[in-house]
């Protein structure tokens, strides 16, 4: 390819190569088909060309940001993981991503963002380390509210009556739904045999981030583990396609990685965050003493932090593949 | 010349059947101990001009007709009451903080020797004033915010916006009143308003959005409204086991109607009258207008109050309605009468007889309610004079009947109906009386005359309200 | 679908047998009834046939605000009242009655999965044809939606409802796809559906389940229902066994009831 398609997803944690599930789902569908694309792993998603995550940018048809848009596209360059899949095999692909859409897709959305432990002490926490300063004091809470939104939209109206019997009932949805899938997948290596396909990216990026991230409050993680191929299933894509993000012990914010140092972007932030709430904290402290008010002390720590971002933003984005 | 500072009959009471108290006032009346003192009392004169200090938007006219009264008076008595009649014409309007008038020989060189000149220093309310409350009860707390423009236009018209934020529901009204120049009773009012409301003797969340316009103007004796009004009403079931009756009745309506109310009060006290009587009859046609409502109903509340022995007043009042759907659509739960609660057949719960579905009541299309009191001061009367006049204890009869008719019978079928199962219920009790516009009750009561499916109150009830049997 | 509902039926839905004056409550057919209400309200009619249950349809004009969950058709038995497809199929299923019993975990696994892929593609692209498409918003969905009420209401409650509809659609991403995006997703969905079924009677062979009504529910009424432009009906049409399953059920389910012209298939092809 002349100039390869750009990718902007969510970056690497909780031992996953990227957080967000849409964006996990498109990286691997990517990986299955062995797209030559750059991949930008950020943590500000107002650096995405559409705002959003994920994002592909694309030759012909300008940025793409909806899961299913991309992966079309993908298919249409030829990059087409359900090439060897019978017309019946193909139709029980859309079937059954209807149905994670459905049925898995609340729940997950209700463990990270809807529960509030979990949201406090798991997401709110990776999120909020991981936003550039000053985003990460509004951006979190500000996608909790589209997340929130989006289960409200896929649950219906009744969303607020009864919060409680409505979470017994996504929970026993889901578990039924991990079931059946477990039930599929049979002792088969994926969904349709030895072969991934699209199917297998959409069920692994719902799974991945249930198995892997250590919340505080899991229930349907104790499920899941109960279902063993679902975990190996899980784990072998993760050591097949994602070689050096795997093993990793998942601290919240990762160590800089073996490898090729592709997501070693983290570093740099934490280490500039330091360096910034310290002189935040001195420029509040001064601008205290001398009662100058504190509006113009917070005019001044953003414009030191945009010339370093900039250059920073040069070393950041490695290129993958 | 003396100086005769009117500031010192601010005491005076407001309504104007009392006024005749002028001997206390005489001596309120500061007179300047002068040697050339002169006796204005039964001299003629003449007021030549009336100052007003302090207007800033108020427009001239509709000062005008407020003390032109003023000019007409022939001896300082007469100007005393007159300059003390338009001051309470003021503040009545509405848009003044503070009127003093001050009375004074004429100065200048036009001046008549038994000119006198009239000085109204007033202060007018601000351009915008606002309120804050909180409101608890139902279960639900509200937050209301007021904001008040007195005055918008400098003539007594009036813009007020209400918003209630409740941890349930939200309302909201706006409202704009006009009253004529001159003619205070006669006025004009505009409202805008969205009220939700939970009725859960009925299982039902009601939430209108609506417009109206009111005229008001007096008739002789009476007060007459005129009332249009538009409303877009939105039924749902308060909760999932509502009776399948009132889930018929969900969703969206329009209501147009016009309506006329009339009163007769000749009570002096709304609350707890001595004497005087009271008749309040309201009709409202429903359908003609447009709207997908239709009906006509017929409302009326009579009320009777006489003194009796020992400081005890004996009352009597009774209610009644019909409400008659007009073309084959049957009555809408929102539109038909409730009766029952502690203001008004005591006994009984609230708004909890007659047609009921599964626990919901449903109301009905016609009803009446009666009730004898005879209400006495507390025994042993401790307080007397002060906040004991604010209590009262209080022996009633109640009785009332609440149905759906069928129309076709005829005015025969019609009394027989209300008048078989009738509720009836008899007690005692305390009544409080909360400024001049509301009571609360503690009554024991005991209900007597119960149909199967009515909710009683058996023993201790309480009660607040406005509006009483 | 409103899973609270769900969950409260399958607590009270009681043993008690199936009563004689079940009803089924539905907007007005001929005047208020849109695309999506009708797919779901035939759908639940033909589930309600193949478990030979009897109800009586009952047409109102606020059904819509009668249903506890908001939506379209529910049944009102006994004293209980359940709406849509998914919870009905639970409270029948309480009551003994069910279609998917011999299906093993894997088909059962499936026919949940397929379900979905309706209520995902078909049911949002007739969402999206009669509250995103404007010409059929202008002709269509706002003079029927609003047929009941008088004027002016019908217009609030019409933008009311639209508004609130295109919000859901913006928030799983259909807000910005095109008309023929959307074509393209049922044709996906009709391809994927016409796959399954194949040469079988019915999708789980000789059997109906609940996915066949669901399917004949959102089929027929896309087949058999007037539009501005026949786009979406041709889609369907040229998967030839998906017709022939239509005219099946229709034969099957609905014969002897409602001669009237939306209940013929002959019509078509």
């Amino acid at each position: 390819m002349a100039a390869p398609m750009e990718l902007y997803c969510w970056a690497s944690g909780w031992g996953l190569p990227t957080v967000d599930p849409d964006c996990l789902t498109v990286l691997t569908y990517a990986r299955f088909t062995g797209a030559p694309l750059k991949v930008h792993k950020i943590t500000n998603p107002w650096r995405s060309p559409s705002g959003t995550l994920p994002a592909l940018r694309t030759k012909d048809e300008g940025i793409l940001s909806d899961t299913h848009q991309i992966i079309t596209h993908l298919r249409k360059q030829k990059f087409n993981a359900d090439y060897d899949l019978s017309a019946r095999q193909g139709a029980d692909t859309l079937a059954f991503v209807s149905l994670l859409q459905k049925k898995l897709l609340p729940v997950l959305i209700h463990t990270f963002w809807g529960d509030a432990k979990n949201y406090v002490e798991h997401t709110r926490k990776w999120y909020a380390e991981a936003i550039p300063f000053p985003l990460n004091f509004f951006l979190p809470s500000r996608m909790q509210k589209q997340q929130l939104e989006r289960l409200q939209v896929v649950c219906g109206e009744n969303y607020l009556d009864s919060e409680e019997e409505l979470e017994k009932e996504l929970y026993r949805e889901a578990c039924e739904c991990l079931t059946l899938l477990s039930q599929r997948l049979g002792r088969q290596k994926f969904f349709f045999g030895d072969s991934p396909a699209s199917l297998d990216a959409f069920v692994f990026s719902h799974l991945a981030p249930l198995l892997k991230a250590k919340l505080p409050n899991g229930k349907l993680q104790h499920h899941l583990k109960s279902l063993q191929n679902l975990c190996n299933y899980c784990t072998a894509i993760l050591s097949l396609y994602f070689p050096w993000d795997e093993g990793d012990p998942p601290p919240v914010v990762p160590k800089a990685a073996a490898g090729d140092g592709s997501e070693s972007e983290e570093e740099p932030y934490k280490r500039r965050n330091q360096i910034l709430s310290v002189l935040v904290g001195l420029a509040a402290m001064v601008g205290y003493a001398f009662l100058s008010g504190i509006i113009s002390v917070q005019r001044q720590a953003p414009s030191q932090l945009r010339p370093r971002a900039i250059t920073l933003e040069e070393e950041e984005e490695e290129e993958e593949e | 010349m003396g100086t005769v500072h009117a500031r010192s009959l601010e005491p005076l009471p407001v309504s104007g059947p009392d006024f005749g108290a002028l001997g206390e006032e005489a001596e309120l009346i500061e007179v300047e101990p002068e040697a050339k003192q002169e006796i204005l009392e039964n001299k003629n004169v003449v007021v030549q001009h009336v100052h007003f200090d302090g207007l800033e938007r108020t427009k001239d006219d509709i000062i005008m007709y407020e003390i032109c009264d003023v000019f007409k008076a022939k001896n300082l008595i007469d100007v005393m009451r007159k300059s003390h009649e338009a001051r309470e014409k003021l503040l009545r309007l509405g848009i003044f903080r503070q009127v003093e008038v001050l009375i004074d020989t004429c100065q200048g060189d036009d001046a008549l020797p038994n000119g006198l000149d009239v000085t109204f220093e007033v202060m007018e309310l601000r351009r915008l004033t606002g309120s804050y409350n909180t409101m608890v009860g139902n279960n639900e707390g509200s937050m209301v915010l007021g904001l008040k423009l007195p005055n918008i236009f400098g003539r007594a018209e009036k813009v007020t916006f209400q918003f209630s934020y409740g941890t349930k529901e939200t309302s909201y009204g706006l409202s704009f009143f006009k009253p004529q120049p001159g003619h205070f009773e006669r006025n004009v009012s505009l409202n805008l308003y969205k009220v939700t409301g939970q009725f859960p003797w009925s299982s039902l969340r009601e939430t209108d959005r609506g417009i109206s316009t009111e005229i008001n103007f007096p008739i002789l004796k009476t007060n007459h409204a005129l009332k249009w009004e538009g409303v877009w009403r939105e039924l749902g079931c308060l909760a999932r086991t509502a009776s399948f009756s009132v889930r018929e009745e969900s969703g969206h309506s329009l209501k147009s109607s016009v309506s006329h109310a009339m009163v007769v009060d000749s009570r002096k006290s709304s609350i707890l009258p001595r004497q005087g009587a009271l008749l309040k009859i309201n009709q409202e046609l429903a359908g003609y207008t447009g709207g997908n409502v239709s009906f006509l109903k017929e409302d009326f509340e009579v009320q009777l109050n006489r003194p009796f022995l020992w400081d005890s007043v004996f009352s009597a009042s009774l209610w009644g309605g019909m409400l008659v759907p007009i073309g084959d659509k049957p009555s809408s739960i929102a539109d038909r009468f409730y009766l029952g609660g502690p203001t008004s057949v005591r006994g009984f719960n609230m708004y909890s007889i007659g047609p009921q579905s599964e626990g919901d009541y449903l109301g009905g299309e016609a009803y009446w309610a009666g009730g004898l009191h005879l209400y006495t001061p507390l025994p042993f009367r401790p307080g007397h004079g002060g906040f004991g006049d604010l209590f009262r204890t209080h022996f009633f009869l109640n009785a009332g009947n609440l149905c759906n008719l069928n129309y076709g019978e005829g005015p025969k079928a019609h009394l027989r109906k209300l008048a078989e199962c009738i509720r009836w219920s008899y007690g005692a009790g305390i009544v409080l009386r909360l400024g001049n516009i509301a009571r609360l009750e503690l009554n024991y009561c005991i209900p007597m005359g119960v149909q199967s499916g009515d909710r009683i109150c058996d023993g201790i009830q309480f009660g607040a309200g406005i509006r009483f049997l | 679908m409103s899973l609270a509902a769900e969950a409260f039926v399958t607590q009270i839905a009681a043993a008690e047998p199936w009563p004689g004056n079940a009803a089924l409550y539905q907007p007005l057919k001929e005047e208020q009834i849109l695309l999506s209400d009708n797919a779901a309200c035939l759908a639940v009619q033909a589930f309600l046939q193949m478990c030979s249950l009897p109800v009586q349809l009952v047409h109102r004009a606020n059904a819509e605000y009668m249903s506890p969950s908001g939506k379209v058709p529910f049944i009102h038995v006994g004293n209980q009242v359940v709406s849509e497809l998914g919870p009905i199929v639970q409270f029948v299923k309480a009551k003994g009655h069910s279609l998917s019993d011999g299906l093993d975990e894997v088909q059962k696994a499936e026919m949940k999965a397929y379900m979905e892929l309706v209520n995902n593609k078909l049911l949002t692209a007739e969402l999206y044809l009669q509250w995103c498409d404007d010409a059929t918003v202008q002709e269509i969905t706002h003079p029927r939606y609003g047929s009941p009420y008088p004027w002016p209401l019908n217009h609030i409650l019409a933008y009311q409802k639209q508004w609130e509809v295109r919000r859901k659609m913006k928030a799983i991403g259909w807000g910005c796809k095109s008309f023929d995006q959307v074509l393209e997703d049922v044709d996906q969905c009709c391809q994927a559906l016409s796959q399954r079924l194949g040469t079988q009677l019915y999708f789980f062979n000789k059997k109906p389940t609940e996915l066949d009504a669901l399917v004949f529910g959102h089929l027929f009424t896309i087949l058999t229902t007037q539009l501005i432009s026949d786009e979406l009906s041709e889609k369907v049409k040229s998967y030839s066994n998906l017709i022939s399953f239509c005219r099946r059920i229709e034969q099957h389910y609905f014969e002897g009831r409602a001669k009237d012209a939306t209940f013929r298939l002959s019509l078509i092809s």
